[in-house]
């Protein structure tokens, strides 16, 4: 089998991956944010919450937290009389990629804040501001700052666990090497699987390459 | 009197700061505060302003009289927008530049036009002579450079008082002079100033009224003269002849 025929195969199940991977990170890094908002209270109960989530869900390999996206988040929602069980799988996919994924970005989120010296929001209080304003204006662009190291390894982790999306049955990039393999008794198998990683590879150098720019912009900016 | 304190205490678990502290400044008054560190100097301050809440005390400023215990966030607001602060640290915003971190309160805090503020920003940067600064980031700058820009980003909100809380404390001995410069213009612009430092050369030529401070009281007050060629406590005495400095 010719290598381009593979390749374009393969390439096939790319937008799947892609989609999954750019929606799986949003709804991960707002469930994050809330998550680490929660955890940073005072208040024990949201503690308790964010806390509880974070542990539940850290203590859960992905591939189970699909799993149980998949065949329990129906079951859920029918409890509150919500009918989703004609969803897309690919739905599904993106619910236990976010979910796994938020338990890691709120660490994140939630440490790089905690680094952000005190000596800002004081500052940003004696100019005048109000504390919404300190927030939003120094404090939340110096976490996002302090986080991004950790956000690109999340994200990076993330193109990886994409793949698990098989045990969904979703026909992503690596699902489609599998077929492909198994359509040819396993005969180009390597071929399959070195053009596969090759893909990922150049996936996630553009997300390096990505990271580099941002950290190229704010090179000045040492938080 | 511009801005008075009546019985200001503050205590950290066990540990009396403030023991009650009476001060009244006058307008256009620069008050130098010395003393050994840990005596409370930087606790007063942070008090004026509400960075910290006393346990109990009264400020009036303005006519405006405040229970420093429990100030409405409406009267914390208020203060802060007639006080500004020089940090021993600078506390620039890192993710600022020059201009953004003087124009950032003019903007939030003084609800001024984008482009009224970056004129504000731009004048304020001249006086401490750093126009050529303005779009460097403080990891640029040196300590002595993010300091003046820290009294600009001070005096550019037209503050009835700025307090300095050890503005030079924290610098290269070579930068300390431009600091003190850049003070030394505002006080004589009549500046209302209130200024924790162990410069006392400075305090000797720039401060109205020298305050000595020590375990958390007024331990002596008066013209530089007075303080420092004749001191009257023994824990002045003790203070000011510990001190290797030529003043």
């Amino acid at each position: 089998m010719r290598l381009t025929k593979i390749m374009t195969t393969l390439l096939s199940g790319l937008p799947t991956t892609l989609t999954l991977l750019i929606f799986s990170f949003i709804f991960a890094s707002v469930i994050g944010v809330c998550l680490a908002w929660l955890s940073l209270r005072r208040n024990p109960v949201a503690k308790g919450l964010a806390r509880g989530y974070l542990g539940l869900v850290r203590g859960t390999p992905p591939l189970l937290m699909l799993l149980l996206a998949y065949y329990g988040l129906p079951k859920l929602f029918l409890l509150v009389g919500i009918d989703i069980n004609d969803w897309a799988k690919l739905l599904f996919g993106i619910a236990g990629l976010s979910i796994g994924w938020s338990a890691y970005l709120s660490e994140a989120f939630r440490s790089a804040y905690l680094s952000v010296d005190p000596g800002q929001y004081e500052a940003a209080l004696v100019v005048g501001m109000d504390a919404s304003h300190a927030f939003w204006r120094i404090l939340m662009p110096q976490t996002l700052l302090i986080a991004l190291p950790n956000v690109e390894n999340l994200l990076i982790g993330l193109v990886k666990a994409t793949s698990l999306v098989y045990v969904i049955g979703i026909m992503d990039m690596y699902n489609t090497a599998t077929d492909l393999s198994n359509q040819n008794q396993g005969v180009y198998q390597l071929e399959i699987f070195v053009v596969l990683a090759f893909i990922y590879w150049l996936v996630v150098l553009a997300i390096e390459w990505g990271f580099r720019q941002i950290r190229k912009d704010y090179q000045y900016v040492t938080v | 009197m511009l801005l008075e304190l009546k019985n200001l205490k503050k205590t950290f678990k066990n540990n009396h700061v403030l023991k009650g502290i009476d001060l009244a400044v006058k307008e256009g008054e620069v008050i130098a505060i010395i003393g050994p560190s840990g005596s409370g100097k930087t606790t007063m301050l942070r008090n004026i302003n509400f960075l910290e809440t006393a346990d109990a005390g009264t400020m009036t400023l303005r006519q405006k009289r405040i229970d420093m215990a429990a100030p409405t966030q409406e009267q914390v607001l208020w203060t802060r927008r007639h006080m500004a602060m020089v940090f021993q640290n600078y506390n620039l915003f890192k993710n600022k530049t020059a201009l953004e971190n003087i124009s950032e309160g003019l903007i939030f805090g003084q609800n001024k036009s984008k482009e009224e503020a970056e004129t504000l920003a731009s004048r304020a940067l001249d006086q401490v002579d750093l126009l050529d600064k303005k779009d460097f980031y403080p990891s640029q700058l040196s300590g002595g450079q993010q300091q003046r820009i820290g009294i600009a980003r001070a005096t550019v909100l037209n503050p009835d008082i700025v307090l300095f809380d050890e503005p030079t404390s924290a610098l290269d001995p070579e930068l300390v002079g431009t600091v003190l410069r850049d003070m030394k213009r505002l006080a004589e612009r009549g500046q209302t100033m209130i200024v924790v430092t162990h410069q006392m050369a400075f305090a000797r030529d720039v401060a109205d009224r020298v305050i000595f401070f020590a375990d958390g009281q007024i331990i002596e007050q008066g013209s530089a003269d007075d303080v420092f060629d004749h001191p009257q406590h023994e824990r002045t005495q003790r203070f000011l002849s510990a001190i290797a400095e030529d003043y």
